[in-house]
C-alpha cells in the first residue's frame, strides 16, 4: 500500500483543477504514471472514495474533492 | 505586564447550510444556536480590547500535506490569507464569503516562536501557509462586522499520525501563557474543533459520535481537573473522534487551572457541537 501516492493523488485532485479535469475525462489515462497497487488504481478509476479511504486516503480529502467528494 | 483576557474553544464548521445538508433541519437549528453563543463570546472578547488573538487549530491537509506536516507550527509574518479552493465542497464551502486577508500580530508570534525554541519546543514556522475553516469560521463568527484583532495562527497536527501528545500540547500552552505574561499585551486565545466526530477517520463511521467521552472531557474542564486530560492517549482520541481536542489541550495549558463554563453543547449524529469559555 502506497499511502503517500494515494494521498498525493487525492491532494492533486482537490487542488489542481487541470488534473481533476483530465481525471474526470479519462481516469485511467490520468493515473498512467502513478505508483499505485492494482487495488488502489481500481478504486480511483471507480471513483470509490470509500475504498480509497480504506486504502489509506485521508478522510478530509475524500470528503472535499470538488465533484468527487462523498459527504 | 501582559495577560490573557479571554479564552474560549468551539466547534469550527459554523455553517447552517452544511449542517442542514448533513443532518437536516435539526442540524441547522443546533448550529445556529451554537453560533449565537459563539457570537456572544466574541462580544466579550472584543469588550476586552485585545491587542492580539491567538488561534490554535488544525490543518485539514490544505496548508500542510505532503511537503511537510509540522507537529506544531507558528504562523509568522504580517498578514495571512484565506485558503483558496475552487468549487469548494462540504466544510471548505464555509470560507466562500469570508474576507481573504487578515493582519497578524508579528511581535507576539515571533516571541512565542523564538522563546519556544529557546526553551525546548522545536516549533515549525511558516511565512506563507494559508488558513482554512478551522481558523476563519470561528474568528468571523465571533466578530461579525466588528474589526478582527491581529491574529497569531498556530497549527497542531491533529490528523496525520504520529500526532503530538496531549501532554506536550498542554505544555506548549503553558509556554504561551508565560510569553504573554512577559509581554505588554492583552491577548485572547481560542482553540477550535470538535467535539467528537469522524471516529478513526473512517468514512463508514461518519455520522457517529462518542457523547460519553465528550461528557468526561467537559466534566474535567468544568472542574479544572487537567491531570486526567494530559493522560489522554492518541488511541483514545482516534477511536472517539477527538483528534481536534489536541488544540483544546494547548488552550488548557495556557489557562490552567482555570475552570470552564459550557456555553453550548449540542449532540448531532455527525458531530457534538460545543462552545466553552474559561473563567480567567
Amino acid at each position: 500500500m502506497s499511502r503517500y501516492e494515494v494521498n498525493s493523488l487525492l491532494y492533486r485532485l482537490k487542488k489542481d483543477p487541470d488534473f481533476r479535469e483530465r481525471f474526470t475525462r479519462d481516469a485511467a489515462a490520468a493515473l498512467a504514471g502513478a505508483d499505485l497497487t492494482e487495488a488502489e488504481r481500481a478504486a480511483f478509476i471507480a471513483r470509490d472514495m470509500r475504498a480509497i479511504n480504506e486504502l489509506g486516503g485521508y478522510l478530509h480529502l475524500v470528503m472535499s474533492i470538488p465533484g468527487l467528494a462523498v459527504h | 505586564m501582559g495577560r490573557l483576557v479571554f479564552a474560549g474553544a468551539m466547534s469550527h464548521v459554523l455553517d447552517p447550510d452544511y449542517y442542514d445538508r448533513a443532518c437536516g433541519a435539526l442540524g441547522r437549528q443546533k448550529v445556529v444556536a451554537a453560533m449565537a453563543e459563539i457570537a456572544r463570546m466574541g462580544e466579550r472578547l472584543s469588550a476586552q480590547e485585545p491587542h492580539a488573538l491567538i488561534v490554535v487549530a488544525d490543518d485539514h491537509l490544505n496548508a500542510f500535506s505532503f511537503n511537510c506536516v509540522p507537529a506544531m507550527c507558528v504562523r509568522i509574518g504580517r498578514r495571512v490569507q484565506r485558503m483558496a479552493q475552487d468549487h469548494a465542497e462540504a466544510f471548505d464551502k464555509v470560507l466562500d464569503h469570508m474576507p481573504t486577508d487578515y493582519p497578524l500580530h508579528e511581535e507576539l508570534a515571533n516571541a512565542i516562536l523564538e522563546q519556544g525554541v529557546a526553551s525546548g519546543f522545536d516549533l515549525a514556522l511558516s511565512w506563507e501557509a494559508p488558513v482554512d475553516h478551522a481558523f476563519l469560521s470561528p474568528v468571523n463568527t465571533m466578530h461579525g462586522a466588528r474589526p478582527i484583532p491581529p491574529l497569531v495562527p498556530i497549527w497542531v497536527n491533529a490528523f496525520v499520525a504520529p500526532q503530538p501528545t496531549a501532554r506536550r500540547c498542554f505544555a506548549f500552552g503553558q509556554h504561551i501563557a508565560r510569553v504573554v505574561a512577559r509581554s505588554p499585551w492583552r491577548v485572547g486565545i481560542i482553540a477550535t474543533g470538535g467535539l467528537s466526530h469522524f471516529p478513526e477517520l473512517a468514512l463508514p463511521r461518519v455520522g457517529e459520535t462518542d457523547t460519553v467521552f465528550d461528557r468526561r472531557l467537559i466534566h474535567w474542564m468544568e472542574a479544572g481537573e487537567h491531570g486526567p486530560l494530559q493522560e489522554l492517549t492518541a488511541d483514545e482520541l482516534h477511536k472517539s473522534g477527538s483528534h481536534e481536542f489536541l488544540n483544546w489541550m494547548v488552550l488548557l495549558g495556557a489557562v490552567t487551572p482555570a475552570r470552564a463554563d459550557v456555553r453550548y453543547f449540542g449532540e448531532l449524529p455527525r458531530i457534538n457541537l460545543a462552545a466553552v469559555e474559561w473563567r480567567l
